[in-house]
């Protein structure tokens, strides 16, 4: 009772703390490359609206990183603090993706971050560049290897087992384990997505408000047009990502989508019983399952979750809802973006105030979408910590009960704290708007430059 | 030499970077505490901004080069040590936050100010704490340690670890407050520094006499190898302090060396690190577990070596940049935007 107690109280600090952490990620990789456009397109055109974009970007995404970075410090600490005997066990391979990760990315972020940060007036405009570019590389660096390393724990390949020890035996094998390509993929640029949808919907809210109308003109344009590329994109690659599931973790495959016997319909809801052996209620579109296995006469079933022993099922709840968050936002944000081609290719992407208060509705749908995805990755993975190997209940650091009730409670308090810092951070910051003020470039101009005119 | 023992290189070289970079940033935050002027606190909260969070990739470097090396460390060490690890965890977040919210708001200070003060000095703490706790030693039983939740306490010696950390942050910080500012600002932190120079240095005593009888360190008298690293590091340490206690001037005319705190306090590492790595090599938590038990297998720490190695002089490389960069006395803020 108390082991159970423990491990679920461990479970929902990780999960809470990743989930938090994780939110800063999905806003500052996607906005450090509309940086780079910003800084990028100021050097080319020496149009100071890029320039006064760029700084203001810049203020939500220096508060945002910062989040990102302490509220990773905190992870990293916490695989050993509530996990130790997983940090024993797999140390010498995932420990090693994650040395990798901050060698590699974390330090190039935030040796990088305070040039970009305080740097103008101290460094050239190629440097100012160049640092933008060295973030946004140490972001997506930073993507990568902890997909790496939630990858193997997935799909883990490459390695022995020592006196239950997981050690490295190939480590081409380890790192480009059969989930992690698709994976990385899939994550970059649901964390691009977030971000333009962030973007979209503070250059929206500028629109309905009739203020600083040329930054939210070029903001809403890039970032409804690199939606309506990479969503399409991503439903592709998402359903790639369904593609190994169903291949290397069945059961989870079983448990999202919710049925206890073989299913040719695909439930769009339901109230699911985890005992079995069937569901309070379920709402199934019929043809629809066998559609998604690729058979369109409507004869391939879904297979159901009782062809999985009890004790290694995952959680229909979490895994189902989970995948129904991820899936269905995506065909809302997909709709939201086509629609906003059809207004641009008619026109009128500028002046239609109800298109740009359903954007700054959109805000969330990208984190939703994250947080669902991961949801049903992790939840999708138990019992399992690193998958059909080591299971999660025989990882939890031996701990007394109450410590972590203490962290648990205190986590969500002081992260409730800090979400509501930053929201109010970001919205004050936005309703401030950029300088509009004579703008005076530090980067060692030759020439004083003309007044920008006040916009709207 | 073992690979493991080459790694040991890696960790100790991230722990110096950690302890000496953050060191000085945890201490003016501090400082920060002692001052009342508005002026002067922002000139010190302006000198960590651009800088806390690159020294803090030093404590996840620290952290990873333990658990991906020496993995059996990490799996005892921190659940062992959750509270003052979670308490320091948070003191993190909270000045790291704090600053940045310092620096781009005037006047949210008032209340971040304190934040950002109280937050260094617990993080500085319960660092001192761990490490305390960790010479002391753990009782493990195969892969855990075997204790409670106050086991680290060690009968309070972690607490004399604890206090002694603060006042090494607080005399780094005074150092650098002391190189970096002029007029009243350095003539305060040369006060301070020369107070807490007196306190570090009973504390470090303190520390190092009570090693023994607080935990689990035995001595073994026939090990005299381990005599000459005790004793340079003994005159390192004595010799960092003894200058630091006389080098931070209060006369602003006096025409001594602006560096000498700052190098006499690297000193006092040098010699801290020294006497510790002395002691407890090649145990790491007393009394089980070594460096060559708690070790990664061999192509793990071959991986280590050559990907943290070959990415370690590009970040000594950028992390000097910046520094160069932002070089010379900060009192007087370039501002992006007028």
């Amino acid at each position: 009772m108390s082991h159970t107690t423990l491990l679920d109280l461990s479970r929902w600090q990780w999960a809470l703390t990743a989930a938090f952490h994780i939110t800063f990620p999905a806003v500052t990789v996607g906005t450090s490359v509309f940086l780079i456009v910003c800084y990028g397109m100021y050097m080319r055109t020496d149009d100071e609206v890029w320039l006064r974009m760029f700084r203001f970007w810049r203020r939500i995404f220096a508060i945002g990183f910062t989040l990102g970075v302490v509220s990773g410090i905190v992870l990293t600490f916490e695989f050993g603090l509530n996990w130790g005997p997983y940090a024993h066990d797999v140390g010498p391979i995932v420990g090693v993706m994650i040395a990798m990760e901050v060698v590699m990315a974390f330090f190039l972020e935030a040796g990088f971050l305070g040039l970009l940060v305080y740097g103008e007036g101290r460094i050239g405009k190629r440097m100012m560049l160049f640092s933008t570019c060295m973030v946004t590389l140490g972001t997506t660096l930073s993507v990568t290897w902890i997909l790496v390393a939630n990858s193997w724990m997935q799909t883990p390949a490459g390695y022995k087992v020592v006196n239950g020890q997981f050690q490295p035996v190939n480590w081409i094998h380890v790192i480009f384990n059969p989930s992690f390509g698709i994976r990385m993929i899939h994550m970059l640029v649901a964390v691009l997505i977030a971000a333009a949808w962030f973007i979209g919907g503070i250059s929206a809210w500028f629109f309905v408000k009739g203020r600083h109308l040329p930054m939210a003109r070029r903001g809403l344009s890039i970032a409804l047009g690199s939606l309506a590329v990479v969503l399409p994109l991503q439903g592709w690659i998402g359903d790639s990502v369904v593609g190994y599931v169903a291949k290397y973790k069945t059961p989870q495959f079983e448990a999202q989508e919710g049925n206890w016997k073989p299913n040719t319909g695909y439930n769009i809801f339901l109230i699911p019983n985890q005992a079995g052996p069937s569901n309070i209620w379920q709402v199934s579109l019929p043809w629809f399952g066998s559609a998604i296995s690729q058979d369109f006469s409507g004869h391939t079933a879904i297979p159901p979750l009782s062809l999985t022993p009890k004790a290694l099922r995952p959680q229909i709840l979490t895994t189902f809802y989970g995948f129904r968050v991820m899936w269905f936002a995506w065909l809302l944000m997909l709709a939201v973006a086509m629609v906003g081609v059809i207004l641009r290719l008619r026109g009128r992407l500028y002046n239609t105030g109800w298109f740009h208060k359903l954007l700054i509705v959109m805000v969330p749908t990208g984190f939703l979408a994250i947080w669902g995805g991961w949801v049903l990755a992790e939840t999708g993975r138990q019992p399992w910590l690193v998958y059909g190997k080591l299971l999660t209940a025989a990882a939890v650091s031996p701990l007394k009960t109450w410590p972590v009730v203490i962290s648990l409670v205190a986590f969500v308090l002081f992260y409730i704290a800090l979400l509501d810092t930053y929201i109010w951070y970001v919205a004050r910051a936005v309703r401030e708007g950029p300088d509009d003020g004579p703008l005076v470039d530090p980067s060692l101009q030759p020439e004083p430059r003309a007044r920008l005119a006040p916009a709207s | 030499m073992k690979l493991s023992d080459a790694w040991m290189i890696f960790v100790f070289l991230a722990l110096t970077m950690y302890i000496i970079l953050d060191g000085y940033d945890l201490g003016i935050g501090v400082l920060t505490l002692l001052d009342r002027d508005d002026s002067r606190r922002r000139a010190m909260y302006e000198q960590v901004s651009w800088t806390w969070d690159g020294n803090e990739s030093w404590l996840v470097l620290l952290a990873l080069a333990l658990w991906s090396g020496l993995p059996l460390v990490t799996g005892v060490a921190l659940p062992a040590l959750y509270i003052p690890l979670i308490l320091m965890l948070w003191s993190l977040i909270a000045r790291g936050v704090a600053l940045e919210l310092i620096d781009q708001h005037k006047g949210w200070h008032r209340f971040w100010g304190p934040v950002f003060g109280i937050g260094s000095l617990l993080a500085g703490f319960c660092q001192g704490v761990a490490f305390g706790a960790l010479v002391a030693g753990f009782n493990t039983h195969g892969t855990s340690f075997v204790g409670g939740p106050f086991t680290f306490l060690h009968h309070g010696y972690a607490i004399l670890t604890g206090l002694t950390a603060v006042a090494l942050y607080v005399v780094a910080g005074c150092a650098f407050v002391y190189l970096k500012s002029d007029g009243e600002t350095r003539r305060r932190a040369a006060r301070t520094g020369r107070i807490t120079v007196l306190v570090l240095a009973a504390g470090t005593a303190a520390s190092w006499l009570l090693a023994s009888p607080a935990g689990l360190v035995v001595l073994h008298p026939g090990e005299t190898a381990r005599l000459p690293v005790w004793i340079v590091g003994a005159v390192v340490l004595g010799g960092g302090l003894l200058v630091a206690s006389r080098s931070f001037s209060v006369d602003p005319d006096a025409h001594r060396s602006v560096r000498a705190p700052g190098l006499s306090t690297l000193a006092v590492y040098a010699g801290g690190l020294l006497l510790a790595g002395g002691l407890l090599y090649p145990s790491l938590i007393p009394p089980d577990i070594t460096v060559h038990a708690a070790a990664s297998p061999h192509t793990t720490l071959l991986f280590l070596m050559i990907g943290v190695g070959a990415c370690i002089p590009i970040i000594l490389t950028y992390q000097a940049y910046a520094y160069w960069v932002f070089r010379g006395k900060s009192t007087v803020k370039q501002e992006a935007t007028t």
